[in-house]
């Protein structure tokens, strides 16, 4: 009995072996696993078989019957991957071609470059206010120290819409709004587009400026060094090198221009720089007492620091942009690059 | 400002190099932004002598000179004539370049050797003067280069002085700050010369009629002046700051008005009618001719030097030709005054003449140097035309200038603003070095008297930033304030604004950013009628251009012009978006209304290059798409598009206007042909223009939660055949009141028309979506509800249905 069920095993584990395809595997299981199968036929003969050796031919059978089915399961299971893959590798896509993709709309330079500015001193406290861009005259001038003959109040450096109206020529009015309103401290940036009387490749008669100011008890001018410091080297690199000198501006005293050394030629001097190794990235100064005194600050108590700059001076230099229309011309070849 | 190197040494001692100059100068305050080099333009050019001058034997207009260098003797051949034996003269050798790229070469003129040549002023680029060979000083080494014979080597600084400083706009004040800067004194000229006994009351006399705009006006009288060219000394001066040299007397005026600051003129006096001058203002409309040949017409009350009779200059600002120097001038009248700056500036302005002397007047002079630089100029003229200057000088002085006041310096106010401690010695130095008296208080502080030129320095806060130029911001530590954290910070990045650019770029707009000026015409352009606040606009009173004479009151004309703009460089796919201000005037003399406003634009293809959607073109429900999710992100709803929108630059039939809670925040649609014609655009678009601050109003960026149903939701299909006017928010309106409970969502998921469908009627398709929170739905509950609301919309609208499908399972 036992060697009839070894050469069973033998006999039907050649066949599977030659099998080739799913029909012949379910024939060999019919045949014998089935209910009219050889085991089935063969284990009909266990009666004839010693009480003895019944529980050793009936494990050893079921032993078979085990082996054989999961042989055949596993080559099904292979013949069904391989067909699944013969399948798969007929169904091909061309993935070079492009996807459905949104083409992504793009943010005008001068926003970038503006809340790049902004995020900076966000990370100081700055609190960002914006302001008319028609402006009083007072809050252009009178109370930013700038006197009736300034030069810069005539008529071709300032766009008029009434004797006492204008429109602004820079940011700093909001800085005297804010300073009417609000005790010190005071630590506000006020980005926003400002008005002059210019047009040609370096100058548009609307352009963008940010303006910050820091007023508080025992702000000094060190302190506006630092903080400048601190800003520049953030938008233009650690290592970036940069000077304080002096300069002037009627709402601020002591005044300074703050330049960096030139980000094309590395201060050796090239056109960008005018050759001079140093490009004027911002005007800066300690509040001046006047301007305190116009808002109602005791000057004596309070001091503070101020600064400004224009954006689009930035924007050029960091993206080499050579012609200052271009940024509000709009061309989409233009504004997609950014 | 240019200033001369070379002429700076005449007042101070300059010891390093023009960079470390350039350097120390703009660190001071002083920026230098040009360092330029002039050499003169040849080379291989001597100073020669003649010795003999022959006629030459071939040549009548040419003579044989024989040309002594010193030590050699050299054959030249030369056609000027005013040459003649013992004549100092330059030589340019064999070998020798001239401007315009000439070599001298050994030659033979009519057969006559010529090793050389003579040159006239012009030839070797150092004077206008062509008329003969250039004479030099006899004082000259013979065969010396003539570049340094004649000192001609020049470094010139390009200096921007601010506005604050009009004592620097001389070469004196720039070498007093170069003497502070550096430690070293200065030198100022000395003034001698001697009088005659004709007292100049008895020529001539001065009258001001307008002392506020004249305070004081000073003259001398030279008599015997003979008119010719300045020496090379004083052109070369000159010219290396970019004057042009014209005779002794001209020249004397502006070499002083460089050297002082004070700007001067000079009148050939017989000309002066009456012999007098009478300081005036002007009637409206007079006519004058300026030196510059230019007839000048005036407004009303502009100062005027007038003789007994007639104006004669543009006072403080230009000369008039009827007064002018001339080549046989024989007695001279020397100006010196101080004329009120913010006049000077008006006029100056209104005549368009920024002179040199207009820019210090207006800056303000100094009131003390008046009569110096009136000396000096007395006495260069005497020493450079002969004249002798008559005996005193005419000082009219009725009105008032403002003078330098003493002022109060705290060192530990100084050292409160600078955040560093700065010795008291170390600030006397630095008084000391700007000439400024001090005299120390019992307290510590210091009452400082600045010299009369420093009219900048009235308040404490002038001193300490003239301390912290001058100690150099260099040595001021950099220190960082104490920045208490605030929870009140508004910061830009975390704005609404950012907020709706990210949406809209992710939706494929990108940000353009328009002029804020536009033209009176677009209005027109748009047909917008007479009352509409679109017409209300803020005129600006000097503008550029017509073109940009006011403020937009939309963005969508800026748009339309981008737009243009872009289809004209070949852009014909766009998508932009534009968020800025619109001014909507209010009552005259009163700030306009500044509304924060958004708007947008598509035109073109909706992909573009696309393999998948080519050629499909952008429609009213792309843009009304991107607003929809523009409105989601920002967690607006009760946003509605209604039709019936009055715009006259709209299709009336597709476009909108668009409410927020009901209110009206603006308008969607496709712009109407007719504004297309009149801008010369043939390609249609979509545009949208929405009131940014009733939006931020709605805005917040708060988030509440709800549960979500843990059942099944079931859902059914209805095609309603409807009138082409129904509108399909009406049929989904419908719906939503009939149940709010278990009809979870509803939305249209097909339009059409077309066969099968009668004619002026489409088939909406609406899939129903239904859900308990409570239970799994069975059939029979959700097609009771279901049954109840399709019965509600066709009784409500008169739909027809066309087919239903009630198989939907769970979904």
């Amino acid at each position: 009995m036992k060697e009839s069920l070894e050469k069973l095993r033998e006999q039907a584990g050649k066949e599977i072996d030659a099998a080739i395809n799913k029909e012949e595997f379910l024939a060999i299981r019919t045949r014998y696993l089935g209910r009219k199968g050889f085991l089935t036929e063969l284990l009909r003969r266990l009666k004839d078989v010693s009480p003895e050796e019944r529980p050793v031919v009936g494990s050893l059978s079921n032993e078979i019957k085990k082996s054989l089915s999961e042989k055949i399961d596993r080559a099904l299971e292979q013949i069904g991957t391989e067909k699944r893959y013969e399948a798969l590798k007929k169904e091909r896509l061309d993935v070079t071609l492009p996807g459905r993709h949104v083409k992504y709309g793009k943010l005008h330079p001068v926003t970038r470059v503006l809340n790049e500015i902004c995020e900076i001193f966000a990370e100081l406290g700055f609190s960002t206010v914006e302001g008319p861009e028609v402006e009083l005259e007072y809050y252009n001038f009178e109370a930013l120290n700038i006197p009736e003959d300034h030069p810069a109040r005539d008529e071709q450096d300032t766009f008029y819409i009434t004797d006492n109206i204008v429109l602004r020529t820079h940011t700093s009015p909001v800085q005297v709004r804010v300073m009417e309103k609000q005790k010190p401290p005071v630590r506000i940036l006020s980005p926003g587009k400002v008005y002059r009387p210019d047009s040609d490749v370096s100058h548009t008669p609307m352009f963008h400026q940010v303006e910050g100011l820091l007023v508080d008890k025992k702000i000094t001018f060190g302190d506006l060094k630092g903080t400048l410091t601190f800003f520049l080297r953030r938008f233009f690199g650690k290592d970036t090198e940069l000077r304080f000198r002096p300069s002037f501006f009627p709402f601020t005293e002591p005044s300074a221009e703050v330049d960096i050394k030139c980000v094309m030629c590395g201060g050796s001097g090239c056109r960008v720089c005018g050759h001079s190794g140093w490009i004027e990235i911002l005007g800066s100064g300690m509040v001046d007492p006047r301007v305190f005194e116009e808002v109602g600050y005791d000057s004596e108590e309070i001091t503070g620091f101020a600064f400004g700059l224009g954006v689009e001076r930035i924007a050029m230099l960091k993206y080499g942009i050579s012609d200052i229309r271009l940024f509000f011309e709009n061309d989409r070849r233009f504004l997609e690059q950014f | 400002m240019l200033i001369s190197i070379k002429w700076l040494n005449d007042y101070v001692d300059i010891e390093i190099t023009p960079e470390e100059l350039a350097d120390k100068l703009t660190m001071a305050g002083f920026e230098v932004e040009a360092i330029n080099r002039t050499s003169p333009g040849f080379s291989g050019v001597v100073v020669a002598k003649i010795l003999s001058v022959k006629p030459h034997p071939n040549a009548d207009k040419l003579s044989l000179c024989e040309i002594s260098t010193g030590d050699q003797t050299f054959p030249v051949v030369c056609g000027a004539k005013n040459i003649k034996p013992g004549d100092i003269v330059p030589l340019a050798k064999v070998g020798a370049t001239i401007p315009g790229g000439y070599t001298i070469k050994l030659s033979k003129l009519r057969g006559e050797p010529s090793e050389g040549m003579l040159c006239s002023e012009e030839e070797l680029g150092i004077g206008d003067d062509n008329t003969g060979i250039m004479m030099l000083p006899e004082d000259l080494k013979l065969g010396e280069d003539l570049s340094i014979a004649l000192d001609l080597e020049e470094t010139v600084l390009d200096v921007a002085v601010t506005p604050n400083r009009p004592d620097c706009l001389s070469m004196i004040g720039m070498a007093r700050e170069i003497g502070a800067i550096t430690g070293k004194k200065i030198r100022y000229p000395e003034v001698v010369f001697s009088e005659t006994e004709e007292d100049i009351e008895k020529i001539t006399s001065v009258k001001i009629l307008d002392p506020d705009l004249c305070p004081r006006y000073t003259a001398r009288i030279i008599k015997n002046v003979e008119i010719k060219s300045s020496p090379a000394w004083m052109r070369m001066r000159l010219e290396s700051i970019g004057l042009r040299a014209i005779n002794n007397i001209v020249d004397v005026t502006n070499f002083v008005m460089m050297e002082y600051g004070q700007p001067l003129h000079a009148f050939d006096y017989r000309f002066l009618e009456e012999g007098r001058i009478v300081v005036r203002g002007t009637g409206e409309g007079e006519e004058f001719v300026s030196l510059d040949e230019k007839t000048r017409t005036l407004k009303a009350s502009t100062l005027m030097v007038c003789d007994g009779v007639k104006p004669v200059a543009v006072a403080g600002i230009m000369g008039g030709l009827n007064s002018e120097v001339k080549d046989d001038t024989q007695t001279v009248l020397i100006e010196s005054a101080y004329f009120n700056p913010s006049s000077i500036h008006k006029s100056s302005r209104y005549l368009g003449m920024n002179t040199d002397a207009a820019f210090r007047f207006e800056r303000g002079i100094d009131p003390e140097g008046v009569t110096l630089a009136l000396n000096r100029a007395a006495q260069l003229m005497s020493d450079l035309s002969g004249g002798s200057v008559c005996k005193g000088f005419i000082d009219q002085f009725p009105g008032k200038i403002e003078t330098v006041k003493d002022v109060l310096l705290r060192p530990d106010n100084a050292s409160k603003i600078l955040g560093v401690n700065i010795d008291s010695a170390k600030i006397e130095t630095i008084f000391d070095s700007l000439e400024m008296s001090f005299k120390k208080n019992a307290d510590g502080t210091y009452t400082i008297t600045p010299p009369a030129f420093r009219m900048d320095i009235s308040e404490e806060a002038d001193l300490v930033e003239e301390i912290a130029r001058l100690y150099g911001y260099d040595n001021i530590p950099a220190s960082f304030p104490v920045l208490y954290p605030d929870p009140d910070a508004k910061n830009k990045k975390g704005s609404m604004e950012n907020g709706i650019r990210s949406v809209l770029n992710g939706c494929g707009y990108s940000e353009v950013i328009n002029y804020t000026f536009t033209t009176p015409e677009s209005v027109d352009i748009l047909g917008i009628d007479k009352k509409n606040d679109y017409r209300k606009f803020i005129k600006i009173r000097n503008p550029l251009t017509e073109d940009t004479s006011v403020l937009r009151t939309n963005l969508l004309y800026g748009l339309l012009e981008t737009m243009k703009r872009n289809i004209n460089a070949g852009n014909h796919n766009l998508k932009i978006f534009e968020m800025g201000k619109v001014f909507i005037a209010t009552e005259d003399g009163k700030l306009p209304v500044e509304k924060a406003t958004i708007g947008g634009l598509v035109t073109g293809l909706r992909y573009e290059n696309s393999w998948h959607f080519g050629g499909l073109q952008s429609d009213f429900y792309d843009l009304k798409g991107c607003l929809e999710t523009l409105f989601d992100a920002m967690r607006i709803d009760n946003i509605k598009f209604a039709s019936g929108v009055d715009l006259p630059f709209l299709h009336p039939g597709k476009s909108c206007t668009v409410t927020a809670a009901d209110k009206c925040v603006g308008f969607l649609g496709e712009i109407h042909p007719e504004v297309l014609d009149k801008m010369d655009m043939k390609n249609g678009a979509i545009l949208f223009e929405l009131d940014l601050e009733i939006l931020s109003g709605m805005f917040s960026g708060e988030i509440s939660s709800r549960n979500i149903s843990k059942f099944p939701s079931t859902s059914r299909d209805v095609a309603f055949v409807v009138d082409m006017e129904t509108q399909s928010e009406t049929i989904l309106n419908l719906a939503l009141d009939e149940e709010k409970e278990l009809l979870e969502d509803i939305y249209i998921f097909d339009v059409y028309t077309g066969s099968g469908i009668p004619e002026g009627m489409k088939s909406l398709a609406v899939k129903f979506i239904y859900r308990s929170h409570d239970k799994t739905l069975m059939d029979d509950e959700v097609n009771e509800v279901h049954d109840r609301i399709v019965e509600k919309i066709a009784k409500g609208t008169g739909a027809t249905i066309r087919g239903r499908d009630t198989s939907g399972g769970e979904k």
